[in-house]
């Protein structure tokens, strides 16, 4: 073990690699965290509706997503879902697909819950005012709810932060694609992948700890 | 649509990818819980020399990319202890460590939940630490934490098609595989997400049930 002597230079001179690898993994988690919210919403509304024409789809799609590995959807939307698209489908196409469809399956069920959460006199009382349901939803409900969500969509985040790493398998160049990149020129596995994996835990750290913070304040005033 | 045969032909290869995954998630498993009972007691430990180091341990495997970690055991630790580590071994370490993070803040969160009388009752008799563990809080804990840890085998099981990217055949790998011999990606890799989710929905559904059973008898923390 204390046989290897750490190098970290050719790493550290190759910083334009990780440093367009990282712009790439934070552009993926970005749009499929915005992608997968909006989403989510909807979809989370249409499990919560009695019409069964939206609620059957809006389950099978929240249980299909869930229960599939995520790097099996990336590999479907990459390999087999071209053969049926009718546009061009990117490495960067197939990764931000499969991991906004991901995340909307997840935050559905966490706006699912939230919504839930909020009392009946609440939509009552909204009902008796006249408010049609968009309305009792954005000005009562939402309001109220999003409140509580918070750490769970914090951490939906985080998780999403580690997921756009496997779209490195479809040689999309995020950050560990670059760290490859850096190991296989320099043959430095060690201090590629450490380095990267401290950049990781750099930018997740703080949110969780944001999280724990958030979660304090949110039980402090309930 | 398309040609579902092939799949079919190659039944054997698609078993021998199932079960590699059910070997590597029941051996990184089995591995994981104990690991993570070690580092929960560990944490929760008054002093900080021994509670310091394992709430590191905990955030570093909860916060970086499990694939990462898996590169890192498989390309940089054998350089690095100049020994051979094969895929499965890798794949194993990695997410050995990976759910015991998990799994300490799940038992953690477990032995916290018991009610301060417990321990001071199990005390008061006089029993030792390792005694009060064993004989009082565990046992109550651990009814608790099992719906917990039922998900996060799940996740676990989810977390291993990792090891495709390692050229270890799992069910993933051997569906990239069998989709480059027969050019039908489209119906391999769409048979492949099923049987991921037919076994995986199951489970959920295992997981829920037992979610329902506990909390009708009032001892579930699962949320």
């Amino acid at each position: 073990m204390s046989g290897y002597r750490w190098d970290f230079a050719p790493v550290l001179q190759n910083w334009r690699i990780l440093a367009w690898g990282l712009v790439g993994t934070l552009q993926l988690a970005v749009v499929s965290l915005a992608v997968g919210l909006a989403l989510g919403l909807v979809i989370g509304a249409a499990r919560y509706s009695r019409n069964r024409l939206l609620h059957w789809p809006a389950t099978a799609y929240v249980e299909v997503f869930r229960n599939t590995p995520v790097l099996v959807q990336i590999m479907w939307f990459f390999f087999a879902f071209p053969i049926v698209s009718p546009f061009a489908v990117s490495a960067y196409t197939a990764a931000a697909l499969a991991l906004s469809l991901n995340t909307g399956a997840f935050a559905a069920e966490i706006f699912r819950a939230g919504i839930q959460s909020i009392g009946r006199g609440q939509w009552e009382a909204a009902r008796a005012l006249g408010m049609s349901y968009p309305q009792q939803l954005r000005r009562i409900i939402l309001p109220q709810a999003v409140k509580r969500m918070l750490p769970a969509f914090t951490n939906r985040g985080l998780e999403l932060l580690k997921m756009t790493s496997l779209a490195s398998a479809i040689a999309f160049p995020e950050l560990l694609y670059g760290a490859r990149t850096i190991a296989t020129a320099h043959f430095n596995p060690i201090e590629a992948y450490t380095i990267v994996a401290l950049v990781y835990f750099a930018i997740a750290w703080p949110l969780t700890q944001l999280v724990y913070a958030v979660e304090r304040t949110l039980r402090r005033n309930e | 649509m398309g040609d579902f045969s092939v799949v079919w032909r190659h039944s054997d290869l698609v078993l021998l990818g199932l079960l590699g995954t059910l070997k590597v998630t029941a051996t990184a498993l089995g591995l994981g819980l104990p690991l993570g009972l070690t580092v929960a007691l560990l944490r929760l430990s008054r002093t900080r020399a021994v509670s310091f180091p394992a709430g590191v341990f905990v955030e570093f495997f909860r916060t970086t990319p499990p694939l990462v970690q898996l590169f890192w055991c498989f390309f940089a630790l054998p350089i690095l202890i100049g020994v051979r580590i094969d895929s499965f071994q890798a794949a194993v370490m990695t997410f050995a460590l990976q759910s015991s993070a998990f799994f300490a803040e799940v038992f953690r969160g477990g032995i916290v939940s018991v009610e301060r009388g417990q321990w001071e009752a199990a005390r008061a008799i006089g029993m030792t630490y390792g005694q009060l563990m064993r004989r009082i809080v565990l046992p109550q804990a651990i009814k608790r934490m099992i719906p917990a840890f039922l998900e996060r085998a799940i996740e676990l099981m989810k977390t291993t098609t990792l090891v495709a990217t390692v050229a270890y055949s799992d069910l993933l790998f051997q569906a990239s595989d069998i989709a480059q011999k027969t050019f039908r990606p489209l119906e391999v890799f769409t048979a492949a997400a099923g049987l991921y989710f037919v076994v995986i929905f199951a489970a959920s559904r295992l997981v829920q049930v037992s979610e329902r059973r506990l909390a009708r008898t009032g001892e579930s923390t699962a949320h």
